[in-house]
């Protein structure tokens, strides 16, 4: 790793300003950054830490509100989240471990962009939007609208997800699953999330480079999936295949 | 230091002694070579080759010698200034300090940056380039027995082994090593046999991963050198430091601490030689810590290929069995080729069988190098025959169970190689299986698309033999004991144990037993802690040692006219007239053993049998291919438990351990040779989620006679049938036969449903 420097704004406004300079990285959870930073992939000058500006908060008024800065520990522990959106919650829970989870923020699992990630085919299958600033304004995208490949995001330089909403599940019930094909605490070869209500939402993520939207269980047929050391392309669609119908299925079982 | 005293009353030995370094651990206070940092010392930093075969044309070190904070940059030429003739290995002097001439894997160390910035001496590695002429290449161990690609000129054996002097000098081989067994008249045996049966099975390559990566450290004068290094075999580092620096033994010295694991990937030189070169170069001390990543490149555990034939009669009696077994080396040797003899005479499985060949190779190819791991070459070979072994009785219509036990070595009968066994409890350990596993009740096979089956399988290990352990234990003038030996304490609970055979000799509390850990300048010689054989060796040593130390005491008693239950205290005041002296007793042990003939005969192959057999429920999810390991069961013959605790605890790691193996853990190379997954997330080990949910560990009732106090290793025994009894499930549940590991969902899924 090469050296850097690391700088603590107390407001967004500074944050963003900063931000908006060659070799600079926001720094959240850094559960992410660090590993790729040790292995020479990133080479930052200068970290923004994001701790100080108050983006942690997690409220329900209806719809549930995330500061991005908000930890995914404390979103799976969130009381309104269990009640409201229990399928986060039980996705929470499969989701690395409890060190990493008491570190990682929301908006880091989703601007870092790596497909194997659990929360972005379930919040974009939840139909949440995502809120972004940058030194001109804010503006507001669904969540699948914010990716454009591996690892890569629409974010423009120097904005920041700020705020992740989502609306109230109403009457429609969720489930999210993923498959490992080495160690259970792998990252998954497949993830499928389901949301059925009035409009049925299905997202696929790992399998594909970004989380991507199935019009239904047969579409998977029609995706392009490239094989990897998780598995043979061929492989990874009949994990599909029998991922979706188990989503489904516990999807219709599930209260919410 | 913080220790739990009990009075001596209970017996030391089979007792669950809790370690006696668990509070230094708890407390981060037990020390690791990771943590040593000396003044004025350098940080090197390797830079490796990225092409698997090739000859150096140039290498540029301009730009990483100019990087601020860089020290100097080293390759083989400032070596070779110190060590004319760099190249070390325990079976042959074929591996280079840093590469001479030659690459011969992706990986392989090239030159070394020194720093005293750990992160600038990285950073100038970048800043290295290396130019080479690539030469063809061999990854398959099949492939290398005729390949035109030749991995070393000339074949370098060490010396030290006498089955190798005949390779010395040959050319244009990969082929390291050819052991050779005969037993019986084998193709009359199959011309007249009712049933033959082939099979080939295949292991693939896989790492050590212990959590703390290898690390050594140098310091020097220009007449003495110490070496800090997280090393099982201190006696063999300085063996072969004193060799290659032509000094004498008693100017190396060489410590080790605790280690953070060792499984065989801190056996011989690793570091150590080029730690020491570059601290005589630099005059100032250097470490090299490797990287998690970087152990790919050190390191690993053979792949191999065997082929296996059997003969067996109408009522289930094996009459012969052929074997053949391909060793993948990697690049370099390492203890290789004593896998491929002292493992390779157990190829033909723990039977019966009159009419026996093996032939077993050890193979030079362009990976990286591989050596002993967890089960010395054992695992690679119950995977193979206990395979085979099952879809013979699956052919006969023979319960599984029921067909071994027809076929196992009866105590005194003689295996493949002459040699009679003796305390090696093999029914008994299948018996106790054959209860745990409730064998007689069908099992219950699940619906949907979870089917249910279970398998077993059962294995055993010679242990290596011919080597030595010595031991000293003082006695001080306030009766408490000090044991020194040179057994490494990787994790396995040796300083426990150790402590507790000699306060069972001395009847005093084990845990008031002190274990000075390994420094050739004050701890006597060990061969190495490997292939399970300190308990048995060092034991015996520590053993002997304390039954010395009692003799004097007790003599001391008997010259000063001393009642026999004289605290100890009080005979040293009589002798000194004062709290002074110490009495200090020796112990030297080397069993007996009898190097084999041309083939491979001999009357006494090994001091002592391992049997080790698993049994296992699963689940196969017929969609997905996915395995889920139910229930295991390890039993195993360990003789006498010392300490039972550490012995299940070291049960049930092994068969963990290889169920890692056996599921996912597989090292995947492209058809250049470049390691794709050389990291921890890209390489997954089993976690706490992959575990079965019921692991039972049992050690039968039995006694190693030449053991100390009954006892033999542990550490490698639960390895051994893991895998062969889970493929023998997945045929139950599934109906395929899997013939390749690692068995991932995968490869599960493909064949059932290409069958």
């Amino acid at each position: 790793m090469t050296p850097f420097e690391l700088v603590q704004p107390a407001t967004l406004g500074e944050a963003l300003a900063l931000l908006d300079a060659e070799d600079t990285r926001p720094f959240s959870g850094g559960t992410a950054l660090m590993l790729m930073m040790k292995a020479g992939v990133l080479r930052p000058r200068r970290l923004v830490s994001l701790q100080k500006l108050g983006l942690d908060r997690i409220e329900a008024n209806g719809g549930l509100r995330i500061g991005a800065m908000a930890t995914l520990r404390a979103l799976e522990t969130s009381a309104a989240v269990r009640s409201g959106w229990p399928v986060i919650a039980r996705a929470l829970r499969t989701l690395s471990n409890v060190r990493v989870r008491n570190v990682a923020t929301v908006g880091g699992a989703l601007a870092h962009a790596d497909p194997h990630m659990d929360l972005p085919p379930l919040l974009a299958a939840l139909g949440a939007r995502l809120l972004v600033s940058g030194r001109s304004g804010e503006r507001s995208l669904p969540v699948e609208e914010l990716y454009a490949g591996y690892l890569e995001t629409t974010l423009k330089r120097g904005e920041l997800v700020t705020r992740i909403e989502v609306p109230p599940m109403g009457k429609s019930s969720g489930a999210y699953l993923k498959c490992t094909t080495r160690s259970a605490d792998d990252w998954p070869a497949v993830g499928v999330a389901v949301v059925l209500g009035d409009e049925n939402r299905i997202f696929v993520s790992a399998a594909t480079d970004r989380p991507t939207r199935l019009e239904d269980e047969a579409s998977i047929e029609k995706l392009k999936i490239e094989g990897d050391s998780h598995g043979s392309a061929q492989y990874k669609k009949q994990l599909l295949r029998v991922y979706l119908k188990r989503a489904m299925d516990e999807a219709r079982n599930a209260s919410r | 230091m913080k220790r739990a005293t009990h009075p001596a009353e209970t017996a030391q030995v089979g007792r669950s002694v809790p370690r006696l370094e668990s509070w230094l651990k708890v407390t981060g206070r037990a020390e690791y070579v990771h943590n040593l940092r000396l003044p004025g010392m350098l940080y090197g930093k390797i830079f490796r080759s990225t092409v698997a075969h090739g000859r150096i044309k140039r290498i540029d070190v301009a730009a990483a010698q100019a990087l601020a904070g860089v020290y100097k940059v080293i390759t083989s030429r400032e070596i070779r200034d110190v060590v004319p003739d760099p190249y070390y290995g325990p079976a042959f002097h074929d591996q280079p300090i840093l590469a001479t001439d030659k690459v011969r894997y992706v990986g392989e160390p090239v030159a070394v940056v020194l720093a005293s910035d750990p992160h600038v001496a990285e950073e100038a590695v970048h800043l290295i380039e290396a130019e080479y002429e690539e030469l063809p290449a061999v990854y398959d161990e099949v492939e290398a027995m005729t390949s035109k690609a030749i991995v070393h000129d000339a074949l370098k054996p060490a010396g030290t082994f006498p089955d190798l002097k005949h390779l010395k000098g040959r050319k244009n081989t990969n082929i390291a090593l050819d052991f050779r067994l005969r037993r019986g008249d084998l193709p009359a045996a199959l011309k007249r046999a009712d049933h033959v049966f082939e099979h080939r099975f295949r292991t693939q390559q896989v790492m050590h991963t212990p959590l703390e990566p290898l690390v050594s450290v140098a310091e020097s004068t220009e007449s003495s050198l110490t070496i800090h290094t997280a090393s099982q075999s201190p006696s063999f580092v300085r063996i072969e430091i004193a060799r290659l620096l032509g000094w004498p033994e008693n100017r190396v010295r060489v410590r080790v601490p605790f280690l953070g694991g060792g499984f065989g990937a801190k056996l011989y030189i690793k570091l150590e030689a080029l730690v020491a070169v570059l601290s005589l170069i630099t005059r100032r001390p250097v470490k090299i810590a490797l990287s998690m990543e970087e152990q790919f490149f050190t390191i690993t555990k053979h792949a191999s290929t065997f082929r296996i034939k059997s003969a067996v009669t109408r009522d289930g009696r094996i009459v012969a069995r052929d074997c053949e077994v391909w060793w993948n080396g990697g690049a370099y040797a390492d203890i290789g080729p004593r896998v491929t003899q002292k493992s390779g005479f157990t190829a033909p499985g723990p039977y019966d069988i009159e009419n026996v060949s093996i032939d077993s190779y050890a193979l030079y190819t362009n990976l990286p190098p591989a050596g002993a791991l967890r089960g010395f070459g054992i695992p690679q070979l119950v995977w193979a025959y206990e395979s085979h072994t099952d879809l013979i009785a699956r052919e006969l219509g023979l319960d599984p169970i029921e067909f071994r036990r027809r076929n196992l070595l009866r105590e005194g009968r003689p295996q493949a190689t002459g040699t009679p066994m003796k305390d090696a409890a093999l029914e008994k350990v299948l018996a106790r299986l054959e209860a745990l596993m409730d064998w007689k009740t069908p099992l219950e096979r699940g619906a949907g698309s979870i089917r249910r089956g279970r398998g077993i399988a059962i294995g055993f290990k010679a242990c290596i033999a011919n080597t030595t352990s010595l031991a000293a234990v003082n006695v001080n003038a306030d009766g408490s004991c000090t044991v020194y030996t040179s057994c490494v304490d990787m994790g396995q609970g040796s300083d426990t144990a150790m402590a507790q055979i000699a306060a069972e000799v001395l009847q005093i509390p084990a845990e008031s037993v002190t274990v000075v850990h390994s420094d050739t300048d004050v701890t006597p010689f060990d061969m190495a802690t490997l292939g399970s054989r300190s308990l048995f060796h060092s034991g015996n040593a520590v053993k002997l040692a304390a039954q010395d130390a009692l003799n004097k005491l007790n003599q001391l008693k008997e010259e000063l006219k001393l009642s026999a239950d004289t605290a100890i205290a009080d005979v040293f005041r009589k002798k000194y007239g004062m709290r002074a002296g110490s009495v200090t007793g020796t112990g030297n042990f080397i069993p007996p053993y009898t190097p084999p003939d041309e083939n491979g005969q001999t009357a006494n192959a090994t001091p002592f049998w391992m049997v080790g057999a698993s049994g296992v429920e699963i689940e196969v999810d017929t969609e997905t291919g996915r395995v889920r390991v139910t229930r295991l069961v390890n039993v195993a013959d360990v003789g006498t438990p010392i300490n039972p605790k550490i012995v299940e605890t070291q049960l049930s790691g092994a068969a963990i351990m290889q169920l890692g193996f056996t599921l996912f853990e597989k090292m995947l190379f492209d058809a250049d040779g470049q390691l794709r997954n050389a990291s921890l997330a890209e390489y997954k080990i089993p976690g706490f989620l992959d575990l079965p949910k019921s692991i039972t560990n049992e050690a039968v009732t039995s006694e190693q006679t030449n053991g100390p106090f009954g006892g033999k290793g542990v550490g490698e025994t639960a390895t051994f049938s893991v895998s062969p009894a889970i493929a023998n499930a997945i045929h139950d549940a599934i109906g395929v036969r899997l013939t390749e590991l690692p068995m991932n969902p995968e490869t599960v899924w493909k064949k059932l449903h290409a069958a």
